[in-house]
């Protein structure tokens, strides 16, 4: 169970594993809106209905790949902390974001082949699955870059040797 | 101010790796459909669809490139992050050229059926290349702490570290007055991070008085001359953790451990610190 935790925490990688995983929803779901707009103004045909697409479904299959780093992630913050509130909300709406983004791909299967632009609907679904999903990770960034999330986690050993070269007062180890 | 902004000291969060989103997406989306061509040749659109992710990559890489160079000017000259950063841009910048020959190449080829070698090899080195400097922008975030908490701090953080000597002659146990001209140029809220004989302290100015302290937080070592001064207090860049420059003492945690404070002095009109030689600072 522990080597699991570990491997989901990205300990093997000497980096975090979640934040890798989240590029790939982070972009693929906005682009999709991108090429939703993009086949709406007649750009692209077919190819850019299927582009988008391609793109949701990579955006979820990587999504669900996240989603077990960041709990693991999550769950070793101290529930007192302001980013353990962060990280729920983060949490809540990565949720919201993820089932808008199934039922927009569910939305577009029965038309993708032959369609030449993408339908309203689904651009709305797009539209409002990427506000939330922006909202969601400007959160995850708040967490790393005001609170430290993850941050000197992995090297805690080499800031230890730096400190101690530096003749500073250190915390048992 | 401009580099404020593209620092993204506004949003209290950085835009580079806001941004980096993108192309690292987007390329790999372009791979992957490059890939779905060579298996199934009969689905249409594939090489189209490839080119379109593969053009947005690389101008996201452009934009992202803009607040990325920014952030690497910030990083302090000494820094251990510095080379690593260095690496992750020249890394960069051979992504973006590899990806531009590779989209001018397969741009009159957007109807074939599959991909063919030349710009498959040229994605598969491009994408090797970007997961590298993926993972080294990212191990400068998690393993360096860049741009942690770097928006919290409103006057220029030190852009190197001021080497002085105790000078040959002390002995251990003896205390030694250390004179820092430098640190008579520092304005309020600003600090120069300075190392004497391998010890290594932050000299801050609060209220027109100077405070010198350890620079390395005691929780996870963090740069305390990049830290942000409130009142009598340092806060961390990295977890927060706050002290008081006129004792050392924790104020806030994470941190448990008190810092290291070193007495200012003025002597024959210079201004200077007090260090003690001890075994543990040798030369």
């Amino acid at each position: 169970m522990k080597s699991l935790l570990d491997f989901l925490k990205g300990k093997w990688l000497g980096h975090p594993l979640h934040p890798i995983l989240a590029h790939v929803p982070m972009a693929m779901w906005p682009g999709a809106l991108i090429f939703d707009l993009l086949s709406q103004c007649q750009i692209g045909g077919n190819a850019m209905v299927r582009l988008s697409l391609y793109a949701i479904a990579f955006g979820l299959a990587a999504a669900l790949l996240a989603a077990p780093t960041g709990l693991v992630d999550w769950s070793g913050i101290k529930k007192e902390k302001p980013a353990w509130k962060i990280g729920l909300y983060h949490m809540s709406l990565n949720l919201i974001a993820t089932a808008l983004f199934a039922v927009n791909l569910a939305l577009r299967w029965q038309t993708f082949r032959e369609a030449s632009e993408v339908d309203r609907i689904p651009l709305l679904l797009s539209a409002a699955g990427t506000l939330i999903l922006i909202g969601s990770a400007y959160l995850g960034g708040r967490m790393v870059y005001e609170y430290g999330i993850s941050v000197a986690r992995m090297s805690k050993k080499k800031w230890r040797k730096l400190a101690a070269a530096g003749a500073a007062n250190l915390p048992p180890e | 101010m401009l580099k404020d902004l593209l620092e993204g000291k506004p949003l209290r969060h950085p835009i580079h790796p806001m941004l980096v989103h993108f192309p690292i997406g987007f390329l790999v989306l372009s791979f992957l459909l490059d890939l779905v061509s060579l298996a199934f040749p009969e689905v249409p659109g594939l090489l189209r669809g490839s080119f379109y992710a593969m053009l947005l990559g690389i101008i996201a890489a452009l934009l992202a490139a803009v607040p990325g160079i920014v952030d690497y000017s910030e990083i302090r000259r000494d820094h251990p992050g510095k080379v690593v950063a260095t690496r992750h841009m020249i890394l960069n910048l051979m992504v973006v050229a590899i990806y531009g020959i590779n989209l001018w190449i397969r741009s009159s080829a957007l109807s074939d059926p599959k991909i063919s070698l030349l710009p498959f090899l040229l994605s598969i080195i491009g994408i090797g290349l970007l997961s590298v400097s993926g993972y080294l922008g990212g191990r400068l975030v998690y393993d360096d702490g860049i741009a942690v908490g770097r928006h919290k701090r409103h006057t220029p953080t030190p852009q190197g570290t001021l080497h002085l000597s105790t000078g040959h002659a002390t002995k251990d146990g003896e205390t030694t007055f250390v004179p820092i001209p430098e640190a008579e140029q520092l304005g309020n809220g600003e600090t120069l991070r300075v190392e004497i004989d391998k010890l290594v302290m932050t000299i801050a100015r609060i209220d027109n008085q100077l405070y010198a302290f350890q620079e390395f937080c005691t929780h996870r070592f963090g740069p305390l001359s990049e830290g942000s001064l409130h009142g009598f207090n340092v806060q961390c860049p990295w977890h927060n953790s706050c002290f008081d420059v006129r004792t050392g003492k924790v104020t806030n945690g994470p941190a448990k451990v008190d810092l290291k404070t070193f007495k200012i002095e003025k002597r024959d009109g210079k201004v200077g610190v007090l260090v003690t030689k001890d075994h543990d600072q040798k030369t």
